[in-house]
């Protein structure tokens, strides 16, 4: 089963969903619900909600976030939302603004 | 892994892919090359390759790209500035417009083909555009 790969040249305006793990490399707005892990590379950017099983964030990201499993937010990443999950780790050079809920 | 913060967005070595299990629901645009192997409803305004792979479906108003091969199942109007191809086993229902429209056998369609061609000179070709237009399925 192949994942699905937003190019750094697109951009996908409305919503994503899909049963395997996303890699966005270019811009989404709207909706993305992934079962699997969700990556948003460097230079990415989201304006969404994203649910996933984990979540990895080097580029931009405004919205919520609520992950079954773990968020990282790497340096370079930039966050605005609220991240909901059981592991969480916000890396040195991250930016954040928003609640973090570990659900405990 | 150090990146430069500021990068040139250049077409990146990973093509665009709507993975087999993926639907979106929207409009998708941008530069580079496109496969879809997924669900789309929406538009689509590639400026690249688009694919729509066997087992993917498109259902669009209007799709534009550099050119269009199409293996899966496609309902819309498209245009392309080169080759739009139906292969073998693509269900498409719209209307095409292209450089140039190549129709596999076991291709099913049903539409309006828009070519842009000259005729040569001894067919009285003045005309820059020729149309066809009617209901073709090739069934194998």
């Amino acid at each position: 089963m192949a994942s699905t790969v937003i190019g750094a040249g697109i951009t996908v305006d409305g919503e994503i969903t899909t049963d395997e793990d996303v890699v966005v490399a270019g811009t989404v707005r709207g909706k993305l619900t992934a079962k699997e892990g969700v990556t948003i590379e460097h230079g990415a950017t989201v304006e969404a909600d994203v649910a996933g099983a984990s979540l990895t964030v080097a580029g931009s990201l405004t919205g919520n976030v609520t992950a079954s499993e773990r968020v990282d937010l790497q340096s370079g990443a930039r966050v605005i939302g609220n991240v909901k999950a059981a592991r969480v780790t916000i890396a040195d050079g991250a930016q954040f603004k928003g609640n973090v809920d570990m659900d405990i | 892994m150090a990146q430069a913060r500021t990068s040139s967005p250049s077409v990146d070595a990973e093509p665009a892919r709507i993975g087999s299990g993926a639907r979106v629901r929207g409009r998708i645009h941008g530069e580079g090359d496109l496969v879809v192997e997924g669900q789309v409803e929406g538009d689509l305004a590639i400026r690249g390759e688009l694919t729509v792979a066997e087992g993917a479906s498109v259902t669009s108003g209007a799709i534009e790209a550099r050119s269009v091969t199409i293996a899966g199942a496609l309902e819309g109007d498209v245009a392309a500035t080169g080759t739009v191809r139906l292969v073998a086993g693509s269900r498409v229902r719209g209307n095409l417009r292209g450089s140039s429209v190549a129709i596999d056998d076991g291709a099913r369609f049903s539409g309006r083909l828009d070519c842009e061609f000259d005729l040569p000179p001894e067919l009285g070709g003045t005309s820059p555009r020729g149309e066809v237009r009617g209901r073709t399925a090739a069934r194998r």
